[in-house]
């Protein structure tokens, strides 16, 4: 039942629940439900030719992924690996793609009308994929569309 | 490549059919259950295009099947049903309830007929009167007139219909016979013991809603049987297929057909008639007398099919009646067990059809199995064997098991091309006898491992394929000797892998498509087909629903159904495929089918910290080479000599711009490789192993990747590149 109603609150838009995370000391949320599952970070197969912050391909449970570095993506001033990296692996569409963060950090529910618009600024992410910014407490976190973001031209994760 | 061919003018004996018969059958049944589902739930009064479509295809994939493996009776009903659908589809004709049920009908007489073709016995069946009544609707008479119709199509068959109507009258007489369990009867049902005898009260229901099972009526309950409901059902329907429709309200342990005897008369008096009251107008009065004073509602319980029907069967009725009437004892009272199995219930399966979804389940299963049994492996190297005896044998029955077990999962998938390929040259051989046109057949690449699911599923879109190329490819002999083409035309099935894709072609040396009468015959059919349309694109017009450029419609092709099919299957398949044609040469059809999961031998290579697969099929040596033996051609290309001949080298470590971090290591080993008829020699640093791997596809989740076809999972879990040969071999040249 609590499932039900879940998506009933979904229909009606008048809070969704996010995943937030963290790219060097940006937080970021995405729509749990694109989620499939959050991984350790393993080292993918690299693919020649790719752009910069496709890491490469893995192995889940028999299905051949890529994996996007985030962090490299928007440009964060260093990407490291360590005991805290994840990959979130989302469904995107008919895809399974996965994207690797500094970290996890909450999943929180945030109503829509504490979405701000994002102002007309230069930076990594096209505005078009930003939903919005929210104040949560002491931090504001960015609401991604990941879903166009991941499947937009310039990923070149589709053809 | 194994290649072999068929003149279709001389006698194909040695060619089996009977190994696919089980496949047909198979298939068979199930179109027959989805054309039933469909028709079902079709809506009459606004029936939708897809439905009926569909519906079509249904009966057209049984006639295509029937028609290669000389099940004539088959295919004559199945083309019959498909003429009226055909209209249908067309709106040429309105669906009408009674169409839905001769439909229905003839369904169920296939499924009989089937089962007879199966071995399972049975009598003949008799289409007479269905096939009657399909034309009948087809000339669109309307469906007022239909009973009329169906009464006159049965007077010509009457001696066999009478024949029918008198068996089970005169069956009913010795108990010891079995009670009839097919055709129109009367039988008793019992549901029970029940502990709530009202459940018992959704058959009734059921019958309402399923009109064309027939009629039933509660019985009043028998003392001597404590909460078991009785009924009286009158009906067509087999038994086994009631028993399943039952089964949905009560048990099957409690449902029991007895032959009938009249409730109130079956201790007193026994039922004389069992209700085959079929020409009660007519029957003598003695007869009648009988039946009324017996039983009050025998007059009820007859379907008064021929109440109209001509003389005729007059004659016929006192004789098998009478006999009935006389010697009947109460049936009831000697329940007579029936062992007879009911023919329409008997498409029997010595095969499971499972889901594609739990195969590929178990594959990926196995597939994490084998990479923990790996991990596993590895780990315990370290372990001193004398101290971990137990363990280390265990694991080692643990790597044999998990093998066997992996292969015998794959090989639930993998069969060879050629268990396609060989279904065709006798369906091509009978075909081109009715056609009156001289066919060859070559197969090509029939060794080709293809996933058992896509063979399934791309069997009818080829047999689609080698009709149309036959039928509308390849001319009269006449035509060809004054085209200046050999007498016998030639059809090639080829499949191959190809780039991380199968591809099978079809092709023919026949009259090749027409431009000009494609663009005609779309724009008759209201498509938009302007002159400035590639050829492509032409082509392509072939695959609309309903588009047919045969003159004829015969019944083996050219209704149009057939591209439509094809074209559906295939991208049902996330398939693609091309049309290449030049009119007087010829057609050649594509189907292109991704590698969902393909098996390939492979060969690893190792370059730096990276391990690629090279397909083993394309590896032609490999040698060990000193930088000297490599000279430059106009200061850039790099060539080396391998037995007097020079070709062009490929390193991997650049094409994959590979990192290195051990800058003292050479790449020192060539592989010859050999595609599209050019060699290569690609620089690796080492040789891994030669292993059988699946074949993942890349595109799935992320895109086409250059000089890679797909991918696969190592033994440690890792993913490992494929190499697309071809691709390196064409960036040899520029």
């Amino acid at each position: 039942m609590g499932m039900m109603e879940k998506i009933d609150v979904q229909a009606e838009a008048v809070a969704r629940e996010y995943l937030t995370f963290r790219l060097g000391d940006e937080e970021y949320g995405i729509d749990i439900l694109k989620v499939q599952e959050i991984r350790g970070y393993e080292n993918p197969t690299r693919i020649a030719n790719a752009p910069h912050f496709l890491k490469g391909v893995v192995n889940l449970r028999g299905t051949i992924v890529p994996i996007v570095d985030l962090r490299m993506r928007f440009g964060c001033s260093q990407a490291e690996y360590n005991s805290f990296t994840v990959s979130i692996i989302l469904h995107i569409g008919q895809r399974t793609i996965g994207v690797v963060v500094d970290s996890v950090s909450d999943v929180m529910e945030i109503p829509v009308e504490a979405l701000r618009p994002a102002p007309d600024m230069s930076s990594a992410i096209d505005a078009a994929y930003i939903r919005g910014l929210a104040q949560v407490g002491e931090r504001m976190v960015i609401l991604l569309d990941i879903e166009s973001m991941l499947t937009s031209p310039d990923m070149g994760l589709v053809d | 490549m194994a290649e072999t061919s068929m003149d279709s003018s001389s006698a194909s004996a040695g060619i089996d059919l009977s190994q696919f018969y089980q496949v047909f059958f198979e298939e068979a049944g199930e179109n027959l259950e989805q054309m039933e589902q469909l028709l079902l739930e079709l809506d009459v009064t606004a029936a939708d295009d897809e439905e009926l479509n569909a519906i079509f295809r249904c009966a057209h994939s049984i006639k295509g099947g029937a028609a290669t493996f000389g099940f004539a009776d088959v295919a004559e009903l199945t083309h019959q049903m498909e003429t009226l659908l055909d209209k249908l589809r067309r709106h040429e004709l309105t669906p009408t309830p009674a169409m839905v049920d001769v439909l229905l009908q003839s369904g169920d007489a296939l499924k009989a007929m089937l089962a007879r073709h199966q071995g399972s016995g049975g009598a003949e069946v008799d289409t007479t009167e269905l096939l009657f009544n399909i034309r009948a609707m087809v000339s669109g008479e309307a469906p007022a007139t239909l009973p009329t119709a169906r009464a006159a199509a049965a007077a010509p068959s009457v001696p066999a219909a009478a024949a029918v109507a008198a068996a089970p009258a005169a069956a009913g007489a010795p108990s010891t016979q079995p009670a009839p369990t097919t055709g129109q009867r009367v039988v008793e049902l019992q549901v029970g013991p029940l502990s709530n005898p009202a459940q018992a009260d959704n058959l009734l229901e059921l019958f309402k809603e399923i009109t064309d099972l027939g009629q039933i009526e509660a019985l009043p309950n028998a003392p001597e049987l404590a909460g078991v409901r009785r009924f009286k059902v009158s009906t067509a329907t087999p038994e086994s297929d009631m028993m399943d429709l039952f089964t949905f309200h009560v048990s099957r342990e409690q449902v029991r057909f007895v032959a009938f005897a009249d409730g109130a008369a079956a201790t007193a008096a026994p039922a004389a008639d069992p209700g085959y009251g079929f020409f009660e107008p007519e029957a003598p009065a003695a007869q009648a007398a009988t039946a009324t004073a017996a039983s009050p509602e025998a007059p009820e319980t007859g379907y008064g099919f021929f109440d109209n029907a001509p003389g005729a069967p007059q004659q016929v009725v006192p004789a098998a009646a009478a006999p009935a009437a006389a010697s009947a004892p109460a049936p009831a009272a000697k329940v007579a067990p029936k062992v007879d199995k009911p023919a329409a219930g008997g498409l029997e399966a010595s095969t499971i059809r499972v889901s594609v979804e739990k195969v590929d389940q178990l594959i990926n299963l196995v597939g994490e199995l084998v990479i923990t049994q790996a991990m596993l492996a590895q780990n315990s190297r370290s372990l001193d064997p004398v101290v971990y005896q137990q363990l280390v044998t265990g694991l080692t029955d643990l790597d044999r098991n998990t093998r066997d077990l992996q292969e015998a999962v794959m090989s639930i998938r993998m069969i060879p091309m050629s268990t396609v390929f060989s279904r065709f040259p006798r369906m091509l051989r009978d075909l081109a006898n009715k056609l009156g046109k001289k066919v060859e057949l070559v197969t090509q690449g029939e060794a080709t491992e293809l996933d058992k699911g896509l063979v399934e599923k791309i069997t009818d879109p080829l047999t689609h394929l080698v009709r149309n190329s036959c039928d509308h490819g390849i001319e009269m002999p006449a035509d060809r000797i004054a085209a200046g083409k050999p007498e016998v035309g030639t059809i090639t099935l080829a499949a191959s892998h190809q780039g991380g894709s199968i591809v099978i072609e079809v092709r023919d040396d026949g009259k090749g498509l027409s431009r000009e009468k494609l663009l005609k015959k779309a724009r008759e059919k209201g498509i938009d087909a302007p002159d400035s349309l590639t050829d492509q694109e032409v082509w392509n017009l072939i695959f609309a629903p309903g588009f047919s450029t045969a003159e004829q419609v015969t019944d083996v092709s050219g209704r149009g159904v057939g591209m439509d099919v094809v074209k559906k299957n295939i991208t049902s398949l996330g398939g693609t495929v091309e049309i290449d044609s030049a009119e007087g040469y010829g057609m050649r059809v594509a189907v292109r089918l991704p590698l969902t999961l393909a098996i390939m031998d492979g060969m690893s290579v190792g370059v730096g910290e990276e391990v690629y697969i090279l397909p083993l099929s394309s590896v032609v040596e490999s040698f060990q080479v000193s930088p000297e033996m490599i000279k430059t051609v106009g200061g850039s290309g790099r060539v080396v000599e391998v037995r007097d001949e020079y070709m062009p080298v490929i390193e991997l470590e650049k094409v994959f711009d590979v990192p290195r971090f051990d800058w003292e290591h050479n790449s020192g080993i060539m592989v010859v490789v050999e595609a599209e008829s050019s060699r290569v020699a690609v620089l690796v640093d080492e040789l891994l192993g030669q292993q059988q791997v699946v074949v993942k596809n890349l595109e799935t989740n992320y895109r086409k990747v250059n000089d890679v076809s797909g991918a696969t999972i190592m033994g440690d879990g890792r993913v490992a590149l494929i190499l697309d040969v071809a691709s390196l071999v064409r960036r040899s040249r520029h």
